[in-house]
């Protein structure tokens, strides 16, 4: 409905409201101009308000029990010597906000951990030394714990704050590619067997706990605490929606006893989801490649015993996968010959353009100043700025050709677009220049003239030939 | 926005601790107490009382609807892997509307009439009279009338109209 329409119909119904009952139909018909649609609108919304009877007229009524149990923290508040700045995500055992802690100034991940009933002191123990021992593993994969606070009878756990996204985000954008996925899988088995070794199992491995940071560092978060013990006393708090348990191994799901192998069980689930976009039980006849599958199949094995028996194993047979992979695909860098006659002939024409460019900058001053006005500055200073990137950029090529060759390549190709635009604006501006300089000073209009024709051949023909003389491609340069 | 909320969870805090179980407050009485306690407490807390009430309306709907929605989790989550440990979630359904299909019907409205979608969290969830309504919203009493009448009736069509579970698609 337009607004236009919606005004229409608020007209039309306080209208026909105003009418006696009886006369409300005809007086619709009547202003509705022959809008049927709107008149039909406008008479059923009259008939709701005939028959909506004590439809919101009592104001909500609240149960104080509710409110005083949205036990949220909301932003801006206070929690012992932390402040609050906002949610940032929630997951099976508590809400996780992004907090400062008041004493060190720093920022933390500060997740609250459901109110126990004080009965509850075993669940309230047992948490206790879970974020203890999680607090001892210190590894580069894991979020460091800081702290376990207990405010107001309530746990929460301060930890590192991770900048950055989670697995799940990337999965959720297709799958990635194979090397990253098996170096990311490599990375949860390094986490895994520092935490293993420290007696920690992590029991709730998922995508959403994998996090990226910023600068592609894989951290592990939630570690021992996403799940105490078994399934059977899983911690859960309101406005957790309970999803299907898919990255538990079937003995955690059966509440049998949980060791190691439960944690590379979800490594294998995970892995398949990074290869194929997909969770395992819906992957289908999805392809995957050889060896990693054999890696996945036998961590998602549903015997624990016919799995990796520890994270060790599985990063040894991750890390052989990585190797294979890394030697039948060597990253592409832009290689260079090595030095020869004709390198000498390409640093040459660079340096020697350089030189021109740079000289030329003395004739355009003497053009601008017989041009004078808006006019001559204009023309001075594009041709000033485009000698300065194109003399910038080829003495850096000169200089690396010299004492960096291996970075050339990388080096010739960033520089090209620019050379490129700043050569034609250097051309450019020169006859420009020279056209503008005819009538008062032709000498002056020759000389320009002909070093803009002379850097176009230059830039169009001699430097393309060094180029190819030098480096055997046929791309400009 | 914090300040009020937590203080209108003071309030009923305040309620249990005096025991008075089962016993449940009109918006009205818990957003004007709120504002009593608040206003003695500092000086100048808020531009106006209007203001105080639109915050206060604000809050009241979301604190209605996030219940509402742990309620639903709740019962939806009767599977055998999870044990609440909040007692809380199990307490029964308020009677009268469903505060989740109405909050989804007043973001609806509220996405082409924003002064009717403001009237009816008012006067609903802020327990507002028609007058007070006029006068937070600065238009006249007549006008709040109108727009409650037809802001009521598309809402009523719109909540009668709703899917059983509409608000699990969301």
């Amino acid at each position: 409905m337009t607004h236009e329409q919606w005004e229409r119909l608020k007209a039309l119904f306080s209208g026909a409201l105003d009418q006696p009952a009886e006369r409300r139909h005809d007086w619709l018909t009547l202003h509705a101009q022959g809008d049927e649609v709107l008149a039909r609108e406008a008479g059923a919304l009259l008939l709701a308000h005939d028959t909506a009877g004590g439809f919101l007229e009592e104001p909500a009524v609240i149960d104080p029990a509710d409110l005083a149990t949205v036990d949220e923290p909301a932003s801006g508040m206070r929690i012992g010597s932390y402040e609050i700045d906002h949610e940032i995500g929630r997951g099976g055992m508590g809400v996780v906000y992004l907090a400062r802690d008041l004493r060190l100034g720093r920022r933390v991940a500060l997740k609250a951990l459901p109110r126990l009933h004080d009965s509850n002191t075993a669940l309230r123990e047992r948490l206790r030394r879970e974020a203890r021992a999680a607090a001892n593993i210190s590894h580069t994969a894991i979020a460091t714990v800081y702290a376990l606070e207990e405010i107001d009878g309530r746990l929460f756990i301060a930890s590192e704050y991770i900048e950055g996204h989670s697995l799940r985000d990337e999965i959720e954008s297709g799958p990635l590619e194979q090397t990253r996925a098996i170096a990311i899988a490599a990375d949860i088995a390094r986490a895994l067997c520092a935490a293993h070794d420290a007696g920690v199992i992590h029991r709730d491995l998922k995508p959403e706990n994998v996090l990226i940071t910023t600068t592609g560092t894989v951290k592990v978060v939630d570690f021992g605490i996403a799940r105490v013990d078994n399934i059977n006393t899983r911690l859960t708090r309101e406005g957790e929606t309970v999803g299907t348990p898919a990255y538990m191994a079937p003995e955690q799901f059966l509440g049998s006893t949980v060791d190691v192998r439960a944690d590379i069980y979800a490594v294998g689930v995970i892995l398949v989801e990074m290869l194929t976009g997909r969770h395992p039980l819906m992957t289908g006849g999805r392809s995957m490649p050889g060896s990693a599958f054999e890696i996945t199949s036998k961590c998602i094995q549903t015997d624990p015993n016919d799995r990796y028996r520890s994270a060790g194993e599985l990063l040894a047979a991750l890390e052989r996968e990585l190797a294979n992979w890394k030697a039948v695909a060597e990253p592409v860098t832009p290689s260079v010959p090595a030095a020869s006659p004709a390198r000498w002939w390409w640093e040459f024409h660079q340096a020697a353009v350089s030189i021109v460019y740079a000289v030329m900058v003395w004739p355009t001053w003497l053009a601008r100043n017989a041009i004078g006005g808006q006019e001559g500055n204009a023309v001075f200073v594009a041709v000033l700025a485009a000698a300065i990137v194109a003399v910038t950029l080829r003495l850096h090529l000169w200089f690396t050709s010299r004492l960096y060759s291996a970075e050339l390549g990388w080096a010739r190709a960033r520089a090209t677009g620019w050379m490129l635009v700043s050569d034609a604006i250097f051309a450019i501006g020169l006859v420009v220049a020279g056209v503008l300089v005819g009538d008062a000073r032709p000498a002056l209009a020759v000389i320009e003239i002909a070093v803009a024709v002379g850097a176009a051949t230059a830039f169009a023909v001699v430097e393309p030939a060094t180029a190819r003389a030098a480096f055997g491609r046929t791309d400009r340069l | 926005m914090p300040l009020v909320y937590d203080e209108l969870r003071r309030i009923a805090a305040g309620y249990i601790r005096r025991e008075r179980p089962g016993q449940t407050l009109q918006a009205t009485a818990l957003v004007n107490e709120a504002f009593v306690r608040l206003a003695s407490e500092r000086p100048r807390p808020f531009a106006n009382r209007q203001h105080f009430v639109a915050i206060a309306a604000l809050s009241m709907r979301q604190i209605l609807v996030q219940r509402a929605r742990a309620r639903k989790a709740a019962k939806r989550g009767g599977a055998p892997d999870r044990v609440t440990l909040d007692e809380n979630l199990v307490s029964t359904e308020p009677p009268g509307v469903d505060v989740l299909v109405l909050d989804e019907a007043l973001t609806r409205l509220a996405a082409f009439d924003p002064e009717q979608a403001r009237i009816v969290e008012l006067r609903y969830f802020g327990g507002l009279t028609v007058e007070e309504t006029a006068e937070a919203v600065g238009i006249s009493p007549a006008t709040v009338k109108r727009q409650w009448a037809m802001a009521r009736a598309w809402l009523k069509r719109a909540v009668d109209t709703a899917p059983d579970d509409s608000v699990d698609a969301l």
